[in-house]
């Protein structure tokens, strides 16, 4: 296929976290709000004078510091983020808006917060959401409550953010603009013979989620119209087609790795990934603004905590229909080593998947920084192999 | 016939062996660790702590134990008929027929050393524990569909998961409601009694796909379903978050194996702030309409009042016991007998045999305040034991005073719930239960944020304690994410204090031995101190219970 | 016949303090040298654990993952 126009540009973006569009953002006068995870509604980040950043920790293979204050048996994720802050990596972010949603990441931002100067920002301080774990009508009125008064009132009190209704209106329309481009550039995965790979579809969404949007906008504007002329190439690259679900994953060279054993990535179910966060924000007749916010976050998100019956159960199909949806042969479950949900939500769906909605699994336990690529590599070489294997037997 | 050494009988001190004979050994002659057998854990003999105590332990731990499970078996089974079930039940679950019969060992592990008031204190909270266990021994197999239990009483019974606080039962009791945690005693308990059982739960779920890394308890309470070692013994299923993300993932697969309608009542993780109190409220309030739609019971404030006062008055004698323990050297119960006692009556709820265990050691304990009674006389440290401790070796506090005079006034599972429920409005007493639950062991304090967990300090200050023990559990992701702070605080605070690794049920990560070379190893070198046992520093448990 | 009584309760209570006696030394020689814990530990757990080990269990993988689209499954 014909190379992306911007896909390089894109790339260099995502090589550090403070990158040229964010510096841009900051020197535009704009509040820079870091933030780890889809349940801090990155829509309320970018109110008007402030952009969203969501942390990465880029080439952070050995977070050597973060391991004396974190020990090495935590996410590599969540210690990685505290290497580079240790670093000084993020001393351009202006707040963090912190959740309790995974314990490492939320260690993390607690650091942040205890640790005198971790963050060198004069203007630096966090707050602390608590998300809830259901989805029912006391869950949303607590999530909007918690919105309100660790979000909004935050930003108000200490930044002197706009947090009335209109602002929070603008700040959907921008938000939505982008989703929009983004679930529109992902259509075109669900093509018989896809017009953008997995990889390039990762950059582009994490792009999304790492820059100003009103600065980033334009260039996948224009790569949405690149990609609607695009042509496939005539002898696909690949043998299968996979969904990859999973755990916390912003590292797109593991999505090059897994297609460069033949498996095209077609659907993201995993954290950074652009399945749910990239839905359209709707607002319901009678709802506010935050309201249709607090909803859209909790009610859109299949994420493994939820406890629920019908929720803890459900999700299995809908990572099911995702998969027929994309047309995937077969599913990836990859969790990062110590991520505790995704453990036991990777070994229900090893299970579950298979027998309940015919979908082989190839289910993986994966470091943040995959430094260790020939073991993943012959992993995913026996599962495509099984999988064409399947196909053949199947006579597809 | 050998002919006997008239040598060394010449040496031998009669008159010293005669009051030895009769009081026992002073502590420092006793050297403990030669009673043991080698790897088993067992006694060539048991400890001879003169004659009234030994006799003390004989008749009013040993045997009065072991009667009184018989007794409890024969009253909370409900007769025969219950012993019946009994003998199927321990024949049915590995939890059961490997693992309580050895119950009376765990008394010894736990009072070894232990003489007079001390002695009797502690032996009683055990007492208490043991009854409480069999209440719930007895209620699983009598409801238990699994070998033909009563399904009458099954319906009337609520599992739920082993963090829900019991009293969320208090308002159908009077209607023959009962609530059983569904990992407590198949799980929970067994580790302190004998740690071979949960072995083969937590390999369960690995050979299931579970990754080894996920906290072990976790691992060990899905083990438990994934084996169909749970008695089914009840209708519907309240669950909860317990207190961090292994705890969710857990809920999931319990969930499958159970089958049976849950309701899920998670608690919020950043708690300690009054805009989550309604949230946690509502969760309850809910609970409660599940359970009377699946139980076919009403709520009777009146009865929840009744038992919230009751449990009240628990807690109200436990500030009591922390007074004494702060504020004097007369405090009888040691830090094994405190911890478990605590953290079982204030999770499982109130009960009878709870209120009589508290009255015989109040009169213990103001006899030892009365009489001035140094019932720790070998005290040379006061410790504090912070975070969750080893499960396996919770009797780590009885060798460590023994071998070193470490005596553990508190830990941290017993400061959780310290709270007394309101009751004189139904809206003040549901926000309390709220924060009742939010205090539960481990959500208090090692998630949900920094401030509860540093409490380290000032409760040093507290209980007058000048060294931590501090728990170091490898797989507990919220309390690896600290470790590098608190050292940082331990050095800027000038604080002894020692990292005891462990994996909470699982002995083959961190053998007990390892535990106590880096106890001895830390007293010698950092302390400079030399051991009051020295029989004790090394010794061979590998395979005890 | 008298005498012949009161020696014949003499001796039946002797007797059941004799008795009474020798089971509760019997019990303490159990008490003191672990005897309970020995037969516990060599006999009756090896036992137990053979039996739980060969016990036939429940294929977890054959549970049902039903999906449920109430609020509460049915009751069962």
């Amino acid at each position: 296929m014909r190379d992306l126009k911007h896909l390089i540009y894109f790339e260099d973006l995502l090589q550090e976290a403070n990158n040229d569009l964010v510096r841009k953002g900051k020197e535009d006068g704009n509040l820079c709000l870091g933030y780890t995870c889809y349940f801090m509604p990155e829509v309320l980040l970018d109110l008007p004078g402030c952009f969203s950043v969501r942390l990465r920790a880029p080439k952070c293979t050995s977070p050597d510091m973060a391991t004396y204050y974190m020990s090495g048996r935590t996410c590599h994720y969540g210690r990685s983020l505290l290497e580079r802050a240790l670093e000084g990596g993020y001393n351009f972010i202006d707040a963090q808006l912190a959740t309790e949603t995974c314990t490492v990441t939320c260690r993390f931002q607690e650091h942040l917060d205890y640790m005198d100067g971790v963050i060198n920002n004069a203007t630096f301080k966090t707050s602390f959401t608590d998300v809830p774990f259901k989805k029912n009508e006391n869950s949303i009125d607590h999530y909007r409550k918690q919105l309100k008064i660790k979000v909004l009132d935050f930003l108000k009190d200490e930044y002197g953010v706009d947090t009335s209704d209109e602002a929070i209106l603008k700040a959907i329309e921008i938000n939505n603009e982008v989703n929009d481009i983004i679930t529109e550039i992902g259509n075109f995965r669900k093509l018989d013979r896809p017009t953008i790979t997995g990889y390039e579809f990762s950059v582009i969404t994490l792009v999304s989620m790492v820059c100003p949007k009103y600065l980033i906008v334009d260039k996948l504007r224009e790569t949405l119209e690149e990609l609607k002329t695009r042509e496939p190439d005539d002898k696909p690259n690949y043998k299968i087609k996979v969904l990859l679900a999973g755990s916390e994953n912003d590292d797109p060279d593991f999505i090059k790795l897994i297609e460069g054993c033949g498996a095209l990535v077609v659907a993201d179910r995993y954290c950074y990934g652009s399945l749910e966060a990239r839905n359209h924000i709707n607002i319901e007749p009678g709802d506010d603004p935050l309201t249709a916010v607090a909803k859209h976050y909790l009610l859109t998100s299949q994420c493994a905590r939820f406890m629920e019956q019908k929720e803890m159960r459900h999700r299995k199909k809908v990572l099911a229909d995702y998969a027929t949806e994309y047309k995937a042969d077969g599913i990836i479950v990859a969790s990062n080593k110590f991520c505790e949900y995704w453990s036991y939500e990777r070994m229900i769906d090893t299970i579950v998947l298979p027998r309940d909605y015919g979908f082989p699994v190839c289910s993986i336990e994966k470091e943040y920084i995959n430094t260790a690529s020939g073991q993943l590599r012959t992993r995913f070489q026996a599962f495509v192999e099984s999988v064409e294997l399947k196909k053949i037997q199947e006579g597809k | 016939m050998k002919k006997p050494d008239l040598k060394k009988l010449k040496e031998v001190n009669f008159k010293k062996a005669a009051k030895d004979f009769v009081y026992g050994k002073p502590h420092g002659e006793r050297r403990l660790g030669d009673l043991y057998i080698p790897k088993t854990g067992l006694y060539k003999h048991r400890e001879w702590r003169g004659i009234k105590d030994t006799m003390y332990y004989f008749n009013n731990i040993w045997l009065y134990n072991y009667g009184m499970i018989v007794r409890d078996l024969m009253v909370y089974g409900g007769g025969p008929k219950g012993a019946v079930q009994f003998l199927k039940g321990t024949w049915r679950y590995r939890w059961m027929g490997q693992t309580y019969l050895t119950v009376l060992h765990w008394f010894d592990r736990c009072l070894e050393g232990m003489r007079g008031e001390t002695l009797a204190a502690s032996a009683w909270h055990f007492r208490g524990i043991v009854s409480a266990c069999l209440y719930q021994i007895t209620g699983f197999f009598n409801r238990d569909a699994n070998i033909g239990g009563d399904l009458a009483l099954r319906a009337k019974t609520l599992g739920t998961d082993e963090t829900v606080w019991g009293g969320i039962i208090y308002p159908y009791m009077d209607q023959g409601a009962m609530y059983l945690p569904t990992q407590m005693i198949p799980y929970f308990v067994t580790c302190h009694c004998n740690n071979h059982t949960v072995l083969n739960y937590i390999d369960a779920a690995q050979a299931y796909g579970l990754p080894g890394d996920p906290c072990p308890m976790c691992q060990a309470e899905a083990g438990i379903f994934i084996e169909d070692d749970v008695p089914d013994s009840y209708v519907a299923v309240v669950t909860t978050n317990e207190a961090c993300d292994g705890s969710v993932g857990t809920s999931v697969i319990q969930d499958w194996m159970m089958n049976k309608p849950l309701f899920a009542m998670p608690q919020v993780m950043q708690f300690d702030d009054d805009t989550v109190l309604e949230n946690c409220a509502k969760e309850i309030e809910m609970a409660w309409r599940f359970t009377e739609e699946q139980l076919g019971v009403e709520f009777h404030w009146d009865e929840l009042v009744k038992h919230i006062k009751l449990q009240n008055q628990q807690n109200q004698f436990e500030r009591e016991k922390w007074d004494v323990a702060a504020n004097t050297h007369s405090y009888p119960i040691n830090g094994v007998a405190q911890a478990l006692y605590r953290i079982f009556y204030s999770q499982y709820g109130e009960r009878p045999f709870w209120h009589d265990v508290d009255k015989k050691v109040r009169k213990i304990m103001e006899k030892c305040v009365n009489e001035d009674i140094n019932t720790f006389p070998m005290t040379r440290h006061r410790v504090i034991a912070w975070s969750c401790a080893p499960l396996y070796y919770s009797a780590w506090c009885t060798w460590a005073y023994n071998c070193w005079g470490l005596n553990t006034i508190i830990n941290m599972d017993s400061l959780m719930f310290d709270l007394d429920i309101r009751t004189d409005t139904y809206e003040n007493c549901l926000l309390d239960i709220a924060k009742y639950h939010e205090w539960a062991p481990m959500r208090r304090m090692a998630v949900g944020g920094l401030q509860h967990i540093f409490e380290l300090w000032e409760n040093m200050e507290k209980f007058n304690c000048d060294m931590v023990m501090m728990y170091d559990q490898l797989q507990c992701k919220g309390m690896q994410g600290v470790v590098g702070l608190f050292e940082d605080e331990f050095r800027a605070r000038n604080i002894h204090a020692i990292w005891m690794p462990h994996a909470l049920p699982d002995k083959r990560t961190v053998p007990r031995s390892q535990i106590r070379q880096i106890i001895n190893d830390y007293m010698f070198t950092v302390m400079g101190e030399e051991p009051l046992d020295p029989s004790l520093l090394d010794f061979d448990d590998s395979d005890s219970w | 016949m008298f005498f012949g009584k009161k020696k014949k309760k003499k001796s039946l209570i002797g007797r059941i303090i004799r008795a009474f006696l020798g089971i509760y030394a019997g019990l303490f020689c159990v008490f003191f040298f672990d005897l309970d814990g020995k037969l516990l530990y060599y006999v009756v757990e090896p036992f137990m654990k053979n039996h739980f080990d060969n016990m036939e269990r429940r294929d977890p993988h054959t549970v049902p993952y039903d999906l449920i689209d109430t609020e509460y499954m049915q009751k069962k």
